[in-house]
């Protein structure tokens, strides 16, 4: 007879990338313990070492794969590509807090660690099929995202973002958490996997499940209409942590609704295409025409980045190996685009009087030369303009909405991308065609000069050279339809 | 020159222009710019001796280098009669427009940058007529806006934020159907061959249904038909090419524009050849009113430069007419006229940019007789008008007649329609010519004008000699594109027989 439970000695290594991270984060949360005033130097320097080590795990141990821990963990080239970048998004972001936090006079030791832990999170996050397991790192990443949004104590604006992001944020876990508990009620099993190949009777609670489920990361991923917390709360987080938010927040967000994709089957596959295209649709629409009325920058990019969610989310919509690799092309190429443009305004925030006004940005081009010409490569690459990597990925989704000839949603990416020129062009023409109006004294550090520039050549490199990003995502694909 | 990569050479001198330019001083640049386009420029006159003309048919100068297998995707390059002859006009171009730019009063600032979108451009529009997939193609279409949007933004006259604004729009948002066709495409040879691919030979083997055939056709006609422009969808042109700095018009008119025409004959008929033939009539008088209703609006025009803009759009009617008579005549007008039209526009824009530097207006009231103390000028210009008009010896007369004599093989009514459109097109030149030299104006003010000279004559010189060239000598060019319209002629009959 076969043993109803076979004792497993976890295979460590498969998670050892998150160990090392988890480990990284506990030193910091002692080094802020034991210091009264923490050593900003050191703490940066901690969390750098932690995170390269689990860079070089990850990319020394690449096609890895497996799972453990009874099947909660699952390790594949999907989830050791994300992650790759989500290190990368967090090591460039330590990059940049210092100054940042420095002039807002908001230096504290909490930073580092609670950044290590939303890592942590956003790492478990999209390696597993185990709803509890996704339960709990969804509310790693949040509630780390809570604090970090709210992180400038002396700023109004920070702690009313964050309260809004903790109540709808409180609310999508909620609902995600009460979708899980139909489809247990469904199957009797807490894996994914199971969940929808299941076939049971009350296919009811099954698509009650799914549907509540997807909600609650919909709002997490800000998808209209469940997008109101995303514009005030990213207007109000520091705006480093807003980049963060928007790339890291994304890939962690989003990675579980894409390993749903693969999982969807014949009969609810017309349910899933026709809701997951409409909430697409609506959402490319409503961020783009909001974004197009903005006068500060900061909350046009915010908008900008629903309509991004609303590009990815119609490569969701066709549940097919195309469009599985179209949204992680795409996701990935957001989360350069989404970090590299928000950064460039906590750059700016640091001049004198910088409001974020569209104003402000007349004539950049004779103050910042350097910095108005990759803030432009970055506007032109979330514009879709070839051959950034926003091309490819618009280019990739236009082909799996093709391939499942959603011809109607096509046209309104269209149309929305349209209504994005407007926009994104302003800004570009305020840069380098306008007079100036008033100088900017920018003072910037190497390295943040040397992280802007690298961000706006990898926006065009990795767009000239797909094969780079191709590479890794096709397979990773694949291996997902696998299963 | 066997195994000699010619275009990627074409494609990389300008960048390395670029980047010489970006580490040397400001007032070097515009002789960096002028030695690396006229260096691309002497490359490709060499190269006529070692292109095949009695392969023109044939893909030559051929490049390949693989961007993602796994898609078929591939940086391919190569020319055949019809590029290549593209290609000569492009370098031509940008040696002619950067000659000129070198002696504009309205280019005194931000030199660096201007010589440098000026490169670039050459770049891409080697690259859009050089690629032989359609991604690749793509990539290079679009991007020939992004340099073109500065150029008119920044050295522009007064409406240029806004006309850059609608340029770029207007282009951008209709050439994003060109990208969904693309890729249903590629789509499609995926249904049917079971792998993507976005190589053009590949894809002329697909299959359609009608109905789909048709749709995939119209998806880019809309691109094409607002970058020709056809005319309901031409009201960017005017703007762009009024507000533009002179080299930024002739670049515009003279090349921006054959992109347009260009693909709607390579891809629009090559790769669609039974929507095309079933949308022939439809396509045909387009052009036919195309070319009626430019001719109404160019008259109607105040500003001589929108007259010239508006002159360019009824020339397109005339490529877009002759091209979907889809007959050897036709199609030989078509490319014909092509060309001749990027060589006139750009003496045109150039006379207008020119009188613009000594009497600060644009408007043809004020422009009346005021060539008359410049002789050579002059004389230049009315070669420039008569060729335009389709004079017999002048360069589009071959475009004109040709379509005369392709749309007979119909109908005599269609020729006849053909014939009116001509003679539309001649009145506004004839005006123009009239105002120049014939009005008279108190000639105090015109007596100090020093006719043209220097680089400007050079410039100038440069597109009238192959003007005269086209006129006199028309079989020269036609040996660029014959085998390629009779092999165009016969992939035709073999689908739509076939099919």
């Amino acid at each position: 007879m076969e043993q109803l439970i076979s004792i497993e000695f976890p295979r460590l290594s498969l998670v050892l990338p998150e160990l090392v991270v988890l480990l990284t984060g506990f030193v910091l949360f002692s080094l802020d313990l034991i210091y009264k005033r923490i050593n900003h130097a050191l703490a940066i320097s901690v969390s750098l070492v932690g995170y390269l080590l689990a860079l070089l795990l990850l990319v020394f141990n690449w096609g890895m794969e497996g799972e453990t821990f009874y099947g909660l963990y699952k390790r594949d080239s999907f989830s050791s590509l994300m992650q790759v970048f989500m290190l990368l998004l967090t090591m460039s972001l330590l990059g940049f807090n210092y100054l940042y936090y420095k002039s807002k006079k908001s230096l504290y030791g909490e930073f580092y660690y609670v950044l290590s832990f939303a890592l942590i999170g956003g790492m478990f996050l999209v390696s597993s099929y185990n709803l509890i397991v996704l339960y709990v790192a969804l509310e790693a990443v949040s509630i780390a995202f809570y604090i970090l949004t709210a992180l400038l104590r002396s700023d109004f604006n920070s702690k009313e973002g964050a309260f809004k992001y903790l109540i709808l944020g409180g609310l999508s876990i909620a609902l995600a958490s009460y979708g899980a508990g139909f489809m247990y009620l469904y199957s009797g099993s807490l894996d994914l996997r199971y969940i929808l190949t299941h076939v049971g009777e009350n296919q009811y609670f099954l698509v009650l499940g799914l549907v509540l489920f997807l909600i609650g990361f919909a709002i997490k991923i800000g998808a209209v209409p469940f997008h109101f917390w995303l514009p005030d709360a990213y207007q109000g987080a520091p705006t480093p942590i807003t980049a963060y938010m928007a790339s890291f927040g994304k890939l962690a967000f989003f990675a579980p609704v894409v390993r749903l994709m693969p999982l969807v089957q014949e009969h609810f596959a017309y349910a899933w295409i026709t809701t997951v295209a409409i909430i697409s649709a609506l959402t490319m629409l409503y961020g783009n025409l909001t974004a197009l009325v903005q006068k500060d920058v900061k909350r046009l990019l915010a908008y900008s980045s629903i309509a991004h969610s609303g590009y990815i989310l119609a490569g969701i919509s066709v549940a097919e190996v195309i469009g599985l690799k179209a949204v992680i092309y795409f996701l990935l190429a957001y989360s350069l685009m989404g970090f590299g443009s928000f950064m460039v305004l906590a750059l700016l925030e640091r001049v004198q009087g910088w409001e974020n006004k569209l104003e402000q940005f007349s004539g950049m081009r004779f103050s910042a030369p350097w910095l108005a010409f990759s803030f432009m490569v970055m506007l032109l690459a979330l514009l879709g303009i070839p051959p950034t990597v926003g091309f490819v990925g618009k280019a990739l989704v236009f082909m799996s909405l093709s391939f499942e000839r959603l011809w109607w949603l096509a046209l309104v990416m269209i149309i929305a991308t349209g209504i994005s020129t407007g926009y994104y062009l302003r800004i570009t023409a305020l840069m380098f065609m306008k007079e100036q109006v008033n100088s900017l004294n920018l003072s910037v550090s190497q390295v943040e000069k040397f992280l802007i520039l690298l961000f706006s050549l990898a926006l065009v490199l990795l767009g000239a050279v797909p094969i780079i990003l191709w590479n890794s995502v096709s397979p990773s694909a694949e291996n997902l339809f696998m299963r | 020159m066997e195994g000699f990569p010619l275009i990627s050479v074409s494609m990389i001198l300008p960048l390395l222009g670029v980047f010489v330019i970006l580490f040397t001083k400001e007032e070097l640049s515009k002789w960096i710019a002028v030695f690396f386009s006229g260096l691309v420029f002497g490359i490709s006159l060499v190269s006529l001796f070692f292109f095949d003309f009695s392969r023109a048919g044939k893909v030559q100068f051929e490049e390949k280098y693989v961007l993602i297998p796994e898609l078929n995707l591939s940086l391919h390059l190569g020319f055949d009669g019809l590029s290549y002859l593209m290609y000569i006009l492009t370098t031509l171009v940008s040696l002619v427009a950067i000659l000129w730019s070198t002696r504009d009063h309205q280019i005194s600032h931000r030199l660096k940058e201007y010589y440098i979108w000026f490169l670039l451009t050459e770049t891409f529009l080697v690259g859009v007529f050089a690629s032989l997939d359609l991604m690749v193609f793509y990539v290079f279409y679009e991007l020939t806006l992004v340099p073109m949007f500065f150029v008119i933004g920044i050295w522009g006259y007064k409406l240029r934020l806004y006309s850059a604004y609608k340029f770029f729009i207007y282009i951008f948002v209709s050439s994003l159907f060109l990208l969904l066709g693309i890729v249903s495409l590629a789509v499609q040879h995926y249904r049917q061959f079971g792998k993507f691919s976005f190589n053009y030979f590949d894809l002329i083997n697909n299959q359609y249904d009608f109905t789909f055939e048709v749709f995939m056709f119209l998806l880019f006609l809309i691109a094409f038909a607002v970058k020709t422009p056809i005319v309901p969808f031409h009201t960017w042109l005017p703007d762009a090419h009024g507000e533009a700095p002179t080299a930024g018009s002739v670049v515009l008119a003279a090349v921006l524009l054959k992109m347009g025409t260009y693909a709607l004959l390579r891809f629009n008929i090559g790769l669609f050849p039974i929507a095309s033939v079933y949308l022939m009539p439809i396509m045909v008088l387009w052009g036919i009113l195309t070319i009626v209703f430019a001719s109404w609006f160019t008259i109607s025009q105040s500003n001589v430069k929108r007259f010239v803009a508006y002159s360019s759009v009824s020339h397109m009617g005339f490529v877009v007419a002759g091209m979907f008579l889809l007959n050897a005549e036709g199609l030989r007008a078509s490319i014909t006229e092509m060309f001749a039209h990027g060589l006139t526009s750009s003496a045109l824009f150039m006379m207008a940019g020119f009188i613009y530097n000594r009497l600060h207006s644009f408007n043809m009231q004020a422009l009346r007789g005021s060539i008359k103390f410049m002789p050579l000028f002059a004389v230049l210009v009315a070669i420039t008008g008569f060729s335009s008009m389709g004079l017999p010896g002048g360069s589009s007369f071959w475009g004109k007649f040709l379509t005369i004599v392709g749309a007979r093989e119909y109908t005599l009514l269609l020729a006849f329609l053909v014939v009116v459109g001509a003679f539309f097109s001649a009145v506004y030149v004839l005006y123009l010519l009239k105002t120049l030299y014939l009005d008279t104006k108190e000639e105090s003010r015109l007596i100090h004008f020093t006719d043209l000279r220097g680089f400007k004559l050079s410039a100038f010189l440069l597109v009238v000699i192959p003007m005269l060239m086209v006129g006199f000598l028309p079989f020269l060019f036609f040996a660029f594109y014959d085998p390629y319209i009779n092999s165009l002629l016969n992939y035709l009959v073999s689908r739509v027989m076939g099919g």
